[in-house]
């Protein structure tokens, strides 16, 4: 057996004191290549011409050589720290001065797999930073036009029966950017201003059934227990439809950046609706006119006029590779590529996703791929032959309601371009012969 | 269960357009109050989830609010007057108090310039102002132009503001700065412009006349207030829901290709998407640090309302030169924008530490 004399432990953090002369050289190799990696956004395309020997096959690796971690060390797992480029980024563009109490912080879309986002990389947007509560002392009333105004605590939430549903959760300035041109060049601030996650909570009816809502009641205001007290009004139409209160996301605890340790879930609409670290809801029969629903969230048409009470996310989808972020650089031409994205409604199912590669003229159908389930992120997949010609690559979606996402041309006309809020037009990636893939718009 | 009706796409039909989309997935029925779709529930089923039906009696948990804990809670301020607490306070004393408390972010007068928001100023016409091309001027949204009620105004500042301090103001220190807000804004109550002398208070309160009322749709008020709203959201004209499902040489009038120009690259952490090992940084939390996150950070992490900030190595080294007994001492008693400790409630040694751990982050 070979002595081991090298750190018992294959934790890659700590991979170092190689003493062998072909470690060391070993190891250069692999340095000098990540510090030229650092230097480029990209991952390096490493290409091994025909018949030459892999040494990453011909030679054991440390981690094939050594122990492992311990299987605990970390009791709350973490990400491979080879994946430490996969995280939320914020830009002083969408916050006060930038300030990052009240701003946003956007999704990595462009390294996400599947429809459900790990807990860590939900985006978050806040108004008076991130309240941090005392889950023992955390306390929800309901009452207004109400029968019997209630008190509960959160283990009291928790009896209740609960239910599982996965929808995303958009901001609805997701894209607000690139109402005038095109911003940023990266699928992540393009549409990173939504999640979708499985919520774990109670609904709403079921504990308004006990609470007896009085039949005139037309509204609901609902108040988060953060500094701004961030509160919006919401019909009661939705509240007895598919409205939830959660408190888990993806089998645990909400995290303290979406509302721990309960939120208001109305599927479907803004994100700003479903009030995070919400402490009281208020039946009425007149809406409140809160900060959020007069000052922000109500968009500004052409004529002057704005729209106030615009809840849900409207159809929409993007293709998530290829995208800025992850090109088609190291393609060649004839290569079988899949061409996948995202779709999702707040207004229903998603029924179709087309793709089209000259910029909205032509369009084929792409397939859905995975759970297709109401107002949930869905994926859909186009298996394409990779040509090396430039393409202006688009995707459109149309769910069950009878909704197609409209071009940008369409939407400017009615919405203009000073809305700020609900974007749902066609997005283009223009992608170079060379494989480069830049954000773009078709538009007059 | 996921009934995909209209699968065939007729090949040969120049622009196919749908307008009846027939696929009602999970049995939905474009009912719901935004424009789309209800799904049923029934026996168990609901889309693609299962639910427990068991029939039960409603279930109950928690306990009645008293009348002190809804009085303590029950503090939003309708339109109609619903929840105005007591209170009054002049446009002078505002004007101090703004000055005091509320310039340093969003400006004199409320007039914006410092990244925060701008809370006077513009009027109503620009609201037609669309930054199309070789249009520059943006539509301004301020209290004055924009905001249909009063109410939110005092509401917000009172549960909501300062920013770093909220519900730290009483309710006469409220209605006074709300008046002096009111009153740069050009805004008139009972009829009159608003002077320094003018008080604001819950005998006066629904006599202010918000210029922009009536400048937001549909009507939400009254016993329709939800039907419009349905309504409206419901007929795509509206919000521009008017996409066609063409599938062939459709047509997008004047659309050209835009490419990103100059795209934005100031985000935090830096683009990147390489698998690599993350350089070693020291995550220890230094004493001083968390507090200065807390209290410090939104004045002293940028440069725009005159507080040196964190990481400028000569305004702090200007700062310094004074020796840290004084430093400390012109900090516990605040200076021009800077209020006594920051805002806070730290003890001097406490103090000392973040002005400590300020300068190292600047040297
Ligand atoms: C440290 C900076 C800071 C100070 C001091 C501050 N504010 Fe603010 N204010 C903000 C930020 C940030 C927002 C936006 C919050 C959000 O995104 O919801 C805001 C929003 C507002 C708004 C709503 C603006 C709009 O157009 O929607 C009003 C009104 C307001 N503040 C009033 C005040 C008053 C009155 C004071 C003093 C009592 C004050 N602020 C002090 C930072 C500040
Ligand atoms: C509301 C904004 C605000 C907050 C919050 C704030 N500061 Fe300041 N601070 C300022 C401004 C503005 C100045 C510059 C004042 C001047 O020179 O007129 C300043 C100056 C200072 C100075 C320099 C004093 C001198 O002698 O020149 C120190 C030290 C300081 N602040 C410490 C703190 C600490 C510690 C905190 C948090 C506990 C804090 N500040 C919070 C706005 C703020």
């Amino acid at each position: 057996m070979k002595k081991i004399d090298k750190p018992s432990t294959n934790d890659s953090s700590l991979v170092s004191n190689k003493s062998s002369r072909r470690d060391f050289f070993r190891k250069a190799a692999v340095y000098s290549a990540s510090a030229v990696a650092a230097s480029s956004l990209l991952s390096p395309v490493k290409l091994l011409a025909e018949g030459k020997d892999d040494e990453f096959i011909m030679e054991e690796q440390p981690w094939a050589t050594s122990l492992g971690y311990e299987l605990n060390k970390n009791p709350y797992g973490v990400p491979s720290p080879y994946e430490h480029n996969v995280v939320r980024r914020t830009t002083p563009l969408l916050s006060s001065a930038g300030d990052m109490h009240a701003a946003v912080s956007l999704t990595p879309l462009q390294d996400l797999k599947g429809i459900i986002t790990p807990n860590g990389l939900f985006f978050t947007r806040t108004h008076n930073g991130v309240a941090r509560i005392d889950y023992n002392k955390h306390r929800l009333m309901i009452h207004g036009m109400v029968k019997k105004p209630i008190v509960l605590t959160m283990d009291e939430i928790k009896r209740y029966p609960s239910e599982s549903v996965i929808h995303f959760l958009e901001c609805p300035s997701n894209g607000a950017a690139e109402w005038k041109t095109p911003q940023f060049d990266s699928l992540q601030f393009v549409k990173g201003m939504m999640s979708c996650t499985e919520w774990t909570g109670v609904r709403l009816k079921t504990i308004l059934e006990d609470v007896g809502v009085d039949p005139k009641a037309l509204w609901m205001l609902a108040e988060g227990g953060d500094g701004s007290s961030m509160s919006r009004t919401v019909p009661v139409e939705k509240v007895m439809d598919d409205a939830m209160i959660v408190y888990a996301m993806n089998g645990e605890a909400l995290r303290e950046e979406q509302g721990y340790p309960v939120r208001l879930l109305l599927p479907g609409w803004e994100a700003n609706l479903c009030v995070k670290w919400l402490k009281r809801l208020e039946f009425g029969d007149k809406p409140w006119y809160c900060k959020e629903e007069t000052s922000k969230y109500t968009t500004l048409l052409p004529t002057g006029k704005a729209i106030q009470h615009f809840y849900p996310l409207e159809v929409n989808s993007i293709i998530t590779s290829p995208c800025p972020e992850k090109p088609w650089t190291d393609l060649k031409k004839g290569d079988i590529v899949e061409i996948e994205g995202l779709a999702w409604s707040g207004k229903g199912t998603i029924t179709h996703v087309d793709i089209s590669f000259d910029g909205g003229k032509n369009w084929v159908e792409a397939k859905l791929k995975g759970l297709v389930l109401p107002k949930a992120w869905t994926r859909f997949s186009y298996i394409y032959k990779y040509e090396g010609k430039e393409l202006m690559l688009e995707s459109r979606a149309t769910d069950d309601s009878g909704d197609t996402q409209p071009t940008v041309n369409q939407e400017k006309k009615i919405m203009g371009v000073e809305g700020v809020y609900h974007r749902n037009s066609i997005n283009t990636w223009y992608v170079k012969a060379n494989g480069e893939v830049h954000n773009a718009q078709m538009r007059s | 269960m996921l009934k995909c009706v209209h699968k065939t796409i007729s090949v040969g039909v120049a622009t196919l357009v749908l307008t009846s989309i027939s696929a009602f997935a999970f049995d939905g029925k474009k009912d719901a109050v935004d424009g789309g779709m209800t799904y049923p529930r029934k026996d168990g089923v609901y889309t693609a989830y299962r639910y427990n039906d068991q029939k039960v009696p409603p279930i109950s948990f928690g306990r009645k609010a008293t009348p002190n804990e809804l009085k303590a809670w029950n503090t939003d301020i309708m339109p109609d007057g619903t929840g105005l607490p007591k209170g009054k306070g002049t446009v002078g004393e505002g004007d101090e108090l703004f000055e005091e408390q509320c310039a340093v972010c969003h400006g004199d007068f409320g007039a914006g310039g410092l990244g925060y928001p701008t809370l006077t100023g513009g009027d109503i016409a620009s609201l037609t102002n669309q930054r199309t091309p070789g249009k520059t001027d943006a539509p301004k949204r301020t209290i004055g132009t924009y905001w249909p009620k009063a109410s939110t105004l005092l509401w917000y500042i009172h549960d909501a503001m300062p920013y770093a301090h909220p519900k730290s103001l009483t309710w006469d220190e409220t209605y006074a700065i709300t008046a002096y807000l009111l009153a740069t804004n050009e805004i008139q109550l009972d009829g009159k412009d608003m002077d320094d002398d003018t008080v604001l208070s819950n005998e006066n309160f629904l006599k202010i006349k918000m210029p922009n009322e009536k400048g937001f749709i549909p009507n939400i008020d009254g016993p329709n207030g939800v039907k419009n709203v349905k309504a409206f959201l419901s007929d795509g004209k509206n919000i521009g829901a008017v996409g066609v499902r063409c599938m062939k040489d459709c047509k997008d009038d004047g659309a050209k290709l835009v490419v990103v120009k100059d795209p934005r690259t100031d985000v935090t952490p830096p683009f990147a998407e390489v698998k690599d090992l993350p350089k070693k940084k020291d995550n220890s939390v230094k004493p001083g640090q968390e507090e200065y996150e807390k209290s410090c950070a939104v004045c002293h992490g940028n440069d725009k309302m005159g507080a040196p900030d964190v990481g400028n190595k000569e305004a702090w080294a200007k700062v310094m030169k004074k020796g840290i007994d004084k430093v400390l001492a012109t900090a516990i008693k605040g200076t021009g924008a800077m209020p006594p400790r920051g805002g806070s409630s730290y003890s001097d040694e406490k103090l000392k530490q973040i002005i400590e751990y300020m300068y190292s982050k600047s040297k």
